[in-house]
């Protein structure tokens, strides 16, 4: 169990812990998920079939498309008796009438605290420090998991929630807080906020910063550690697992460290779905090992990233991820709030049949998305929907906002004057957000 | 010792009976100084399990460790020798020679001077059967014969000692008084699988569990997780639900 885990295990004895939870997790799927008994008996497989570690690679994967496919209770191992809380794992997709709902049992829910408290005891937080936790929890749920970890650590809890920078950093001063838990895009303003105001970050009690659930780059870890004076740390969640939870950084603050006592990890090649050589890029592929209510089996996170089995400068003996930094799929954020190219095409397309084409124009900040702007090519030939064309624009606007919770300018304009895409689908990055309020 | 502090280490173990499978690739460990249950309703493969590792029954594939030693092709006396032995089920006593004499048995791999020793200690843990050490084992109430039983079996110096439903069939204070001693025995250093049926108890006394069911391991964890599990009472009622849904 999550508790009882130790972090300087020796690989030999994770591995004998992993082929026991895997054996379990393989049963309780066969005998009590609809999704894998039926997937199983097509295939004509036995749980016992798998037998090693690497016959799990025969094991088909389970991608988003099956947990959408599925809803609501299709890939649940309990009853809803057994159930003390369900997720919609992404409310941006309530709008296809696809969302994807996640249940926890009791012991789900003690797993991902503990699995927290574990992050948070790794970075060397204890009762002693002050947890200043600054998210929009209505669109991060993950956020409650920070505030729940620190008061069970005994550490006093600050929820800060949506204020603004400037009083973030008035309370942070007050109340002498030592550990900031936020988002980095948040963090940047802050640091912004805090250059504006000339204040000293010397005048805060701060000892350190943990940013999620987004990734965290090289790049803003400088930015941040140079404006607060203090290490910044990052970790990493799985929105269809736990997030926060599955990993998370050490003060070495080379790579993440995987819970492999709840998770078992593979890196696959994104097209071909092998197994990689150890120690190459890929797509991190996650079966979950104690997982109650929702067992997955070879879910695909989409996740790119590095695997490292070799032991950590801190001590710790868990694998490593090295910082995810792309996606195989076109997610992409904005403030924390993800969103897929693919879904907004539908919504543009639901209010608007004679969209011709559009853009998402994804302003960063040291590689972070922090606006959204839409550009709209529609035809002339017919009427704006909703009357007029400010009407149109201003109809857009507001089905956005009600299906992402996210604000974002629209525009219309001429086909030429599209902006061509990049790698990511119909979607567009530019480096400098175009009008900054604080 | 480095690295590895499991006492036992059972991987991907199947066993049948003629065609039919009985265990199906089970997986688990034992570490030094713990006392594990292994728990689950009539038919499960329970017994079955505890002989493959006792060498009883051959495996029909997978692997069982002792301390570092792959044992699963090891004769059942060789097995003792290195201190893995089994309380059987349902007793086994021979009832027609005395209390004394079935002590020794128990002793019998190790010769006179071990059996001199240890037979004290086993009087002192067990002080009925001292009074009763000239009786045939026949005539003893059926909790002083499971007492006879676990003796007999520590008379052979076990690193890890298997108990086989200990609890079956005897009078609820007596089963307490048998986990007494269970309990005494770990607090020596005894490293005890306790296989029951009898899962409320066995939960009581032990720190982990793993749950079987139609030869397969389905759960595990902390027994006083366990104790409050929802599926460990379905492990033994059965399902209680037709669908997801149901409140």
């Amino acid at each position: 169990m999550a508790q009882g885990w130790s972090d300087y295990r020796s690989r030999d004895e994770i591995r004998q812990l992993q082929r026991e939870q895997l054996q379990m997790t393989l049963n309780r799927a066969y005998f009590n998920v609809d999704f894998y008994r039926r997937r199983m008996d097509g295939l004509g497989l036995l749980p016992e079939d798998v037998a090693t570690r690497d016959d799990l690679a025969n094991f088909p994967f389970t991608t988003r498309q099956d947990l959408a496919e599925h809803y609501p209770y299709g890939l649940f191992a309990e009853p809803l008796k057994s159930i003390v809380r369900l997720k919609i794992s992404s409310p941006a997709w309530l709008d296809q009438r696809r969302p994807i709902v996640i249940g926890f049992t009791r012991h789900d829910v003690a797993m991902w605290q503990a699995l927290m408290v574990r992050l948070y005891q790794q970075l060397g937080i204890t009762e002693r420090d002050i947890v200043q936790v600054a998210f929009n929890f209505s669109l991060f749920p993950g956020a409650f998991t920070f505030n729940h970890a620190a008061e069970s650590l005994g550490a006093t809890l600050a929820p800060s929630a949506t204020i603004s920078a400037t009083l973030q950093l008035q309370i942070m001063q007050d109340f002498r807080s030592t550990v900031l838990a936020t988002t980095a895009a948040f963090a940047l303003h802050m640091a912004e906020t805090m250059e504006r105001q000339s204040l000293d970050a010397a005048s805060l009690y701060l000892r350190l910063i943990l940013l999620g659930p987004d990734p965290l780059t090289e790049d803003t870890r400088q930015r941040l550690e140079s404006a607060f004076k203090v290490p910044v740390y990052g970790l990493y969640g799985v929105n269809e697992m736990v997030e926060p939870g599955v990993a998370g950084e050490c003060p070495a603050q080379q790579g993440l460290h995987l819970a492999e006592d709840q998770f078992f990890a593979e890196i696959v090649h994104p097209t071909t779905g092998e197994p990689v050589a150890p120690g190459h890029e890929g797509e991190l592929v996650l079966t979950t090992l104690t997982t109650e209510a929702y067992p997955l089996i070879r879910y695909r996170t989409r996740d790119i990233t590095v695997l490292r089995e070799a032991p950590c400068a801190c001590g710790r003996t868990s694998a490593r991820l090295a910082p995810i930094l792309r996606r195989t799929d076109n997610r992409i954020s904005i403030r924390g709030i993800p969103l897929y190219p693919e879904q907004v095409e539908a919504l543009l397309r639901g209010i608007d049949p004679f969209l011709e084409d559009f853009r998402l124009i994804v302003y960063t900040s040291h590689g972070i998305g922090e606006q959204l702007e839409i550009h709209l090519v529609r035809s002339a030939n017919h009427d704006f929907p909703g009357g007029s064309r400010s009407q149109y624009l201003e109809l857009t606007r507001s089905h956005i906002r009600r299906a992402l919770g996210l604000g974002a300018r629209v525009q219309m304009v001429d086909a030429e004057h599209l902006p061509k895409e990049g790698l990511t689908y119909k979607t567009v990055f530019r480096s400098t957000a175009p009008l900054h309020q604080s | 010792m480095e690295g590895c502090s499991d006492l036992l280490r059972v991987n991907g173990l199947s066993a049948q009976y003629g065609s039919m499978p009985v265990l199906r690739r089970v997986t688990f460990h034992i570490e030094e100084r713990e006392v594990v249950a292994l728990i689950g309703s009539n038919g499960a493969g329970k017994s079955t399990l505890l002989r493959v590792i006792s060498g009883l029954h051959r495996p029909s594939e997978g692997a069982v460790e002792f301390a570092g030693t792959p044992i699963q092709q090891m004769a059942p006396e060789r097995i003792v020798r290195l201190g893995l032995v089994q309380v059987p089920e349902a007793r086994q006593l021979f009832p027609s020679l005395t209390v004394l004499e079935n002590l020794d048995l128990g002793g019998y791999l190790f010769g006179r001077k071990h059996i001199a020793e240890h037979r004290e200690k086993m009087f002192q843990l067990f002080p009925i059967l001292f009074e009763r050490q000239r009786q045939k084992a026949g005539t003893l109430s059926g909790g002083e014969q499971q007492m006879l039983s676990i003796a007999r079996a520590l008379m052979a110096k076990p690193r890890l000692l298997l108990l086989d439903e200990p609890s079956l069939g005897l009078a609820p204070l007596v089963v307490e008084e048998i986990y007494h001693t269970l309990e005494a025995l770990h607090g020596e250093g005894t490293t005890i699988l306790l296989v029951e049926q009898n899962a409320m108890g066995a939960l009581e006394i032990a720190e982990r569990a793993y749950v079987l069911e139609t030869g397969r391991i389905v759960l595990s964890g902390k027994a006083s997780e366990l104790m409050e599990h929802d599926d460990v009472q379905r492990a033994y009622l059965g399902r209680d639900y037709q669908h997801k849904w149901e409140r």
